[in-house]
């Protein structure tokens, strides 16, 4: 219901702020990192599986999905649908081998496991290499692939139907056995769970979500490389935003991305330091002023990264979690 | 061998070069309660996990309702009707109480509504209606241990493992507790149980098997037991030594 209601105030936002290109990029952000974190989730808040490595499954989806369109010439819904089978294979691949490892292991591996994947798109010859790969042209049913409201209205559909998908898990047998796992591997194995085939399933779930986003961004931005797409810091922000949000909630990580990819966006852009000099609060000779303007605009990850400490120590069950009151 | 639900051949734990369980064998009947005793370090829970297949026998054969299952993981080792229960106990901590019991009856259901109304069911036989919206994480260790008894009888088994599901209690929830695994008996589980307390024990049991050093030391009703020099010596006087 609540989805019901959120989606319908965000299919409307484009045309309440006016088209505004930068505010629609911002938003593009803020509902690709909701979508992403909430797919994590699926994983990591309710299996408890903490993946390091989801920037893999993230650049399985996006070079595909490039590689397909661009040498290749196919439909992007086509490689979007390529990119999802990628994504499953390395899934498969990597649950098989790292979900014998339990709590920290398994999360060292999927780092390596992702690395695996970065160094061989860096290095193989089909994936661009270093250079990686360029779009210059796609379409689709005539849309305008050049604005930036079909990938607006794309992500928020992803976001949707992973939030659908992690309501449905919730109330059902699945949902419930990713749960157990999380709170007591052996418990759960002595209650006729399968461990390995719910950790597969969980993490074939969320794998294949998180390609489509990989796919999305990739046609949206029509320029992808290892380093935008294959990055453990995109794996580590995605798994920020969900514990800042709320680890293992329906909401938590959309809360999460809703309240730091724009912090993010203001700090880069130093709008506050700015803010502070133009309205001679602060004068742009002083000290303090050369200090906001200057080197608080490189110091933004600086900020960002006391934030998520501040978060984490006082709010271990994320924002959200301040609004639950303890049963 | 007919009516033996349960039979342990031969069966040897080593780890390394430390043997844990060394050439053990007896059998279960249906319905029996079987309480399995021994000092610390007697290889009881040893065993235990390896009927319950978290870990496997290193020689020996375990036979469960006429199937070898050495080599079985846990859970399918549990869907075939053999649940057990934790010496220390494992409850799913953030989870409700109702929770903890319905992923117990999943395992013989795919519906949530019909898992939880098995869940209810099995709360209210061993009294913890009052706690369903509870953390299990929240509950006293005696509660704890009913939880998981409530638990893993939602997987409606054939059998059922006890590991010292009284250890920690005071006499009147030792008593609450052999009281439901009586009825559970009465409705056709068979029942091993491995407990300190020789009270218990002796008060609920048909058959004892006890354990030392990893071998079996005897067999036999309570009174046979009770009575058995080795055993007192091993076990329950002290001996000689003490």
């Amino acid at each position: 219901m609540l989805i019901a209601i959120t989606a319908g105030i965000a299919s409307v936002l484009p045309i309440v702020t006016g088209e505004n290109p930068y505010v629609i990029g911002v938003m593009i952000s803020v509902l690709m990192m909701a979508a992403l974190s909430s797919a994590w989730n699926i994983l990591g808040g309710y299996a408890g599986q903490y993946s390091f490595g989801h920037a893999a499954y993230f650049g399985a989806g996006a070079y595909t999905t490039m590689i397909l369109i661009s040498k290749f010439n196919f439909n992007p819904l086509v490689s979007i649908v390529a990119g999802i089978i990628a994504a499953c294979i390395i899934a498969l691949i990597t649950g098989s081998i790292v979900f014998r490892l339990r709590g920290h292991y398994f999360g060292l591996a999927s780092i390596a496991v992702a690395e695996i994947v970065r160094l061989s798109a860096l290095n193989f010859d089909f994936t661009g290499g270093a250079q990686g790969i360029l779009l210059s042209d796609v379409s689709l049913w005539g849309l305008d692939l050049n604005s930036k409201n079909p990938f607006y209205y794309g992500m928020l559909l992803v976001l949707v139907v992973t939030l659908g998908i992690t309501l449905y898990l919730r109330t059902s047998k699945t949902g419930f056995y990713l749960q157990a796992i999380r709170e007591d591997q052996d418990a759960a194995a002595s209650l006729g769970i399968n461990l390995s085939f719910y950790k597969n399933k969980a993490l074939l779930i969320s794998a294949a979500l998180t390609s489509v986003l990989g796919s999305l961004y990739a046609v949206y931005i029509r320029f992808i490389d290892t380093s935008a797409v294959l990055d453990l810091r995109l794996s580590i922000e995605i798994i920020l935003t969900a514990i800042i949000g709320g680890v293992g909630t329906l909401w938590g990580p959309v809360l999460g991305a809703v309240l730091l990819v724009p912090l993010a966006e203001l700090l880069r852009s130093n709008v506050i330091g700015d803010a502070l000099v133009k309205h001679g609060i602060v004068s742009e000779t002083s000290g303090l002023g050369v200090f906001l303007k200057e080197n608080l605009a490189h110091a933004h990850v600086l900020v960002y990264g006391i934030i998520t400490v501040l978060c984490i120590l006082y709010l271990p069950k994320g924002i959200l979690g301040l609004f639950r009151r303890a049963k | 061998m007919i009516g033996h639900i349960l039979h342990i051949n031969h069966v040897s734990k080593h780890f390394g070069g430390n043997v844990a369980v060394s050439d053990i064998s007896f059998s279960v009947d249906e319905k029996q309660i079987v309480g399995l005793i021994g000092p610390n370090g007697a290889g009881k829970t040893t065993l235990f996990n390896c009927i319950t297949g978290f870990i496997h026998v290193t020689s020996g054969d375990i036979i469960f309702d006429n199937k070898k299952i050495n080599k079985l993981r846990p859970d399918e080792v549990c869907r075939m009707g053999m649940a057990r229960t934790w010496q220390r106990v494992k409850p799913l901590g953030s989870l409700t109480v109702l929770e903890n019991v319905m992923i117990g009856a999943f395992s013989i259901t795919n519906a949530a509504r019909e898992a939880e109304e098995i869940a209810i069911e099995q709360l209210d036989s061993v009294g913890l209606t009052d706690y369903a919206k509870k953390t299990a994480g929240s509950l006293s260790i005696g509660l704890k241990k009913k939880l998981e008894l409530a638990r893993v009888l939602a997987t409606r088994p054939k059998m059922l493992l006890l590991d010292e599901i009284c250890g920690g209690l005071n006499h009147t929830e030792t008593d609450g507790i052999l009281v439901i695994i009586r009825e559970v008996r009465n409705k056709g589980a068979t029942i091993v149980f491995i407990e300190h307390d020789m009270k218990a024990v002796t008060a609920i049991c048909d058959w004892i098997v006890v354990l030392n050093s990893g071998e079996k030391l005897a067999e036999g009703t309570p009174e046979d037991i009770t009575k058995n020099p080795e055993v007192i010596a091993a076990y329950l006087g002290g001996g000689q030594n003490a």
